[in-house]
């Protein structure tokens, strides 16, 4: 696909306007509280705005188009428990209501308050190894897509996502959360337009029934992985793996320190509570509109006599939009695809430089920084936050399905810091020693997965619901085996 | 089963497109209305 005039003025024309935005919010910048949480004066709509936009990025169009052509629509079941488990979160107001009262910057931050400012410290440190690590394959999955749709040469592909990642750290750096509310709501804009644009594209260029009627010959040729509609079939994820994902998916809402962050910028907890509620319909079609690509990509190659030489499962989304998008619209759709990978980098880079500054640097100095150092100590994390991105994101070789990546490396965080969430707010008997002994179990499961699982094939459900017995069994025990001692907060 | 099952997926998938064309005219208004209030409140605050 060869990009016309009217595609790169769509993209330049998207581009210098997010940087003008970025760089003109520099100027409202005081302190650390504003650099990291906005001043906390973030408003529900424009909360909606940034939580959709930070956590549907290109990585995520890219791995749920993965699942759609590997499952079918039946791979869209993690968005429909997503909903759920977010809805339920933002009725309820379970942790996140506490935790925004609690006036905190970062999750770490409320572990010293209520248990010891080791256990902040060493909660800081997983929270920020699972979260780069995660973050780890965002530049190389986003580039993999402009690869493919719009055939960048590969000896491009690292230029060109150093200059997207500059462009993104220039407004990042200076901005901070106020820049990244305000990229983010552009973002949100001509994300939405190109995911609509191109969800009915693809429906009107396969038809409604005849992709029923593909997918339903590709699930009889061997070519799915799974049933194509029903998630629970023993050949797709299974009723196991489902009820796992309610688990997990609870603990990625409250604990995700990328999605925390907007709660902790909202005005008051009810604020925060109905953005969550608002939000929750928004995850089926994060998982739903990029799967029915994939599906669509699968019985589309499927008729031509399966992928070519030279793509996965992961890479024939974008090659499939590559080829029926028409001219002028694939500039709507790059610029969209664009705005996913910026907001999410931008938001990304800004939260692990806070968590680093606030819970891992900031405990160990003796005496605390005047707030024109602190803002420059933040700032200079955001650049090596960006600079390890490059470097990691560009040269590593997945070794896997994308999803199973993202869910192994944000276990090692997940299950030990979910635990001490939950029980310190809600649990008086829980100390230091317990929260000490459920971040070492919770995170040595989902370790000795890694290293243990490809040799006894063991199931992701298995490994994970391990990890979260395991820390819960650690916080139990070793609050119960030593004195308690009254409440800090 | 099977025809139940597309069902429940073709009308998911037309509430999630419906959906997102809501937000992004209904939210993005009303969020670019707070982002005028926000730097309102912020400039005043600055000066």
């Amino acid at each position: 696909m060869q990009l016309t005039l009217l595609d790169w003025s769509i993209i330049l024309v998207y581009l210098a306007g997010c940087l003008a935005a970025g760089l003109w919010m520099r100027r409202f910048v005081r302190g650390v509280q504003d650099f990291a949480v906005a001043g906390r004066e973030m408003d529900v709509n424009l909360g909606i705005a940034s939580l959709a936009a930070t956590e549907l990025g290109l990585v995520t169009i890219m791995y749920t188009a993965q699942l759609g052509y590997e499952k079918g629509f039946a791979g869209a079941a993690i968005g429909v428990i997503m909903w759920l488990v977010m809805w339920f979160v933002g009725r309820t107001g379970f942790v996140i209501g506490p935790l925004r009262a609690s006036g905190i910057m970062t999750i770490p931050e409320l572990f010293e308050r209520r248990f010891s400012p080791r256990v902040r410290w060493l909660a800081g440190l997983f929270v920020v190894l699972g979260g780069l690590l995660n973050m780890g394959i965002f530049l190389r999955l986003g580039g993999e897509f402009l690869v493919h749709a719009i055939g960048l040469p590969p000896g491009a592909l690292e230029w060109t996502m150093t200059a997207l990642l500059g462009l993104v750290l220039l407004y990042t750096a200076l901005g901070g959360m106020l820049s990244v509310l305000v990229t983010d709501y552009l973002q949100f804009l001509v994300m939405g337009v190109g995911i609509v644009v191109t969800s009915v594209l693809v429906l009107v260029h396969i038809g409604w029934t005849p992709l029923n009627a593909g997918l339903e010959a590709a699930w009889g040729a061997g070519q799915l992985k799974g049933h194509p509609y029903n998630p629970f079939h023993e050949s797709s994820f299974g009723w196991g793996y489902l009820l796992w994902q309610f688990v997990f998916q609870l603990a990625v809402v409250t604990t995700w320190q990328t999605q925390i962050s907007r709660v902790l910028s909202a005005r008051n907890a009810d604020t925060a509570r109905a953005m969550y509620r608002r939000t929750s319909f928004y995850f089926v079609g994060r998982f739903l509109l990029p799967g029915l690509w994939g599906a669509a990509a699968c019985v589309w190659f499927t008729a031509q006599g399966g992928l070519p030489e030279g793509l996965t499962s992961l890479t024939a989304m974008p090659h499939f939009l590559g080829v029926v998008l028409p001219a002028g619209l694939i500039g709507l759709v790059v610029a969209a695809m664009l705005a996913a990978e910026m907001s999410t980098d931008s938001g990304y880079m800004l939260t692990w430089a806070t968590v680093i500054y606030n819970d891992l640097i900031a405990p160990c100095l003796k005496r605390p920084l005047s707030p024109p150092a602190q803002l420059r100590l933040t700032r200079a994390l955001v650049v090596v936050i960006a600079v390890f991105l490059l470097f990691y994101g560009l040269w590593y070789e997945l070794p896997g399905n994308a999803w199973d990546y993202l869910a192994v490396t944000g276990n090692i965080y997940l299950a030990s810091v979910f635990t001490l969430l939950v029980a310190g707010l809600y649990w008086p008997r829980a100390n230091a020693t317990g929260a000490v002994a459920a971040l070492v179990l919770g995170a040595v499961g989902p370790v000795a997965f890694l290293v243990l699982g490809q040799r006894l094939a063991i199931a992701p459900e298995v490994a994970g619901a391990s990890s979260f017995t395991l820390a819960a069994l650690g916080m139990v025990v070793g609050s119960l085996l030593t004195p308690a001692r009254p409440l800090r907060q | 089963m099977n025809s139940v099952l597309v069902a429940v997926w073709g009308l998911l998938l037309a509430a999630s497109i419906v959906w997102y064309g809501f937000l992004v005219f209904h939210v993005g208004w009303k969020a670019g209305r707070e982002i005028r209030d926000l730097t309102a409140t912020l400039g005043a605050a600055e000066r």
